[in-house]
Parts: structure tokens; C-alpha cells; sequence
């Protein structure tokens, strides 16, 4: 299915509103010891009235970059009323379920578990410790939320991923595209279309490159 | 008759063996699936499997038209004929 060639290299950069600059320095220079290494601090300019800004950028390893805007003159009433859940940029009522608030998040890789219980050490010690430490199916994650209220996740592999996960991650798509293509899409109308799916691809699949499935 | 399939990944071994431990139900594969089929229910007790939470909630790959769950719990993992 997938025959264009894949020419991206990770993330660049990912950016996020900050309305308390010292604090998400403290947080991800000194805490988590995230180097800085660009920052753009420009005069306002154009027709939206915009404020002037520093846009600062923060090492995640890889050459992958956390950045933050720090608009002078503002607070978080820029983005509206406050939320009682979410962060500076997400707003959401105490109504909203937790799960649809932490949904969108940024994970940072870490290589090993030892590398994983470092960063734990550094944010247990700061004002942000870690709120949960969970192994998911193949992952374990350490979560806390940065002084924006992003909800922030550093995580690794327990293991590494096997091509037949692949082949399952492939299934599991195409059922899903059928399955929503239909009305009332549901989690057992996937598992009988994924059944099929694995009945019909399954048999004569065969692990890509040399590597012996594990 | 009802069939579940399950990925063959070293978190999921537990989960077939535990499924093989039913006299009724039989473990075959398919590719990189286990699959085990019986007459009637499947029926896999979560604590002999041992799994993890996220592990045993996300353990099933499919499930065939002739049978669905009727129990994903802490307990148990049923597939009952549809
Ligand atoms: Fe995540």
C-alpha cells in the first residue's frame, strides 16, 4: 500500500504557547537539563497586531527541538477563559472526560530503563514529580505536566518492535478504514473485519529483511 | 463455532497458553497469529495468564463473525457463538 518513498527525518520542532517563560526554563533547562540552542526574538509585525515575541527552542535529543513563544504583554486570557482542565492553549470544562484532555501529548524517547528512572530522579526532585509511571504493551512511560500544564511523557521500549506488529498495525488500519466507512462503527464490527483480514493476509506473509521474527 | 486471534508476541504466549488449557479448544496459527478455535465458548481466566493490564486489555486481534466477546474484564476474556 504504501509504495511512496519516505524521505521525512523526525521532528523538527514542536511548538507551544508559554505565558510563564521562567518557569518552562527552569522546567526543561534546568530540571530535565534540556540544552537551549535557538532562540528568535522578533518585534511584532503584520496586520493581526501582533505582539513582539522570543521564540525559544529546547534540544530533545536527536537533534528533535521543543520550542515555546513567550509573547510580551500578554497572559493566559489570550486564549480565552480558563479551563478547569487542560493546559494554557487547551481549555476544557470539569465536565470533559481526562482522557480526552491528556490525549494529545508529547512523548520523549529515552533509550533504557536506567535513562527512564534518571529523568524520574530529576522530576521528583523539582515542582514537577512524576504523577504516573505505567508499562503499557510494550512501553513504559513516566508522565507529569510541564508549568504550562502540557501533559509531558518520557518513555521507552521494553522490547524492540517485531515485524509482525507491523503486519498487525497494517491490519488493523485497513479494518479500521472499512469499519468506519460503515455506520456505527464499533470495536467488535473491527475485531470480525481484522479476523477476516488476517484469515485472508496472514497465511502467506513473511517477515521483511533478514531479521528472524522474534 | 468461535475463533480468536491473537498476535504471536512474547507478551501474548501467556494468553495462548492459558486458552490451550481448555480441553475444548484447540491453538493453531496462522502467519504470526495464534488461532484458537472451539465449538463453543472460548473462555481464557486472566489470572493464568499473569498479564499486565494494558497487555491483557489489548491482547485480541480478532474475533470471527460466528462468535463475538461477551466478557473482557478483570476476570476473564469470554467469546461466545454469535
Ligand atoms: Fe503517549
Amino acid at each position: 500500500m504504501t509504495e511512496l518513498d519516505h524521505r521525512v527525518r523526525g521532528v523538527d520542532h514542536v511548538a507551544f504557547p508559554t505565558f510563564d517563560p521562567a518557569a518552562t526554563v527552569r522546567f526543561y533547562r534546568d530540571v530535565l537539563g534540556f540544552p537551549v540552542v535557538h532562540s528568535i526574538c522578533a518585534a511584532g509585525w503584520g496586520p493581526e497586531d501582533h505582539p513582539d515575541f522570543i521564540h525559544f527552542f529546547f534540544d530533545i535529543g536527536n537533534d528533535d527541538r521543543i520550542a515555546f513563544f513567550y509573547y510580551f504583554g500578554t497572559d493566559p486570557s489570550l486564549g480565552g477563559p480558563e479551563g478547569a482542565k487542560g493546559d494554557v492553549h487547551g481549555r476544557f470544562g470539569a465536565d470533559v472526560p481526562e482522557y480526552f484532555v491528556r490525549s494529545r501529548h508529547l512523548a520523549i524517547h529515552v533509550e533504557n530503563e536506567e535513562d527512564l528512572l534518571e529523568y524520574r530522579r530529576r522530576l521528583d526532585a523539582s515542582d514537577w514529580p512524576v504523577e504516573m509511571q505505567i508499562q503499557h504493551e510494550t512501553i513504559e512511560s513516566i508522565y507529569t505536566h510541564d508549568p504550562n500544564g502540557y501533559f509531558f511523557e518520557i518513555t521507552r521500549a521494553m522490547r524492540p518492535v517485531t515485524p509482525q506488529e507491523d503486519l498487525d498495525a497494517a491490519l488493523t488500519i485497513d479494518a479500521l478504514l472499512d469499519v468506519v466507512a460503515q455506520p456505527e462503527p464499533t470495536f467488535g464490527k473491527l475485531l470480525a473485519r481484522k479476523a477476516e483480514l488476517i484469515v485472508e493476509r496472514a497465511p502467506g506473509w513473511e517477515p521483511v529483511g533478514s531479521e528472524p521474527a522474534r | 463455532m468461535t475463533e480468536l486471534y491473537i498476535l504471536d508476541v512474547p507478551e501474548n504466549t501467556a494468553v495462548a497458553k492459558a486458552a490451550a488449557e481448555d480441553p475444548a479448544a484447540t491453538v493453531g496459527q496462522v502467519g504470526p497469529y495464534f488461532v484458537i478455535s472451539a465449538e463453543g465458548p472460548i473462555v481464557i481466566d486472566r489470572r493464568a495468564t499473569g498479564c499486565r493490564h494494558a497487555v491483557w486489555y489489548s491482547c485480541v486481534a480478532g474475533v470471527a463473525r460466528t462468535g463475538r466477546i461477551t466478557q473482557h474484564d478483570k476476570d476473564a476474556l469470554r467469546v461466545e457463538p454469535a
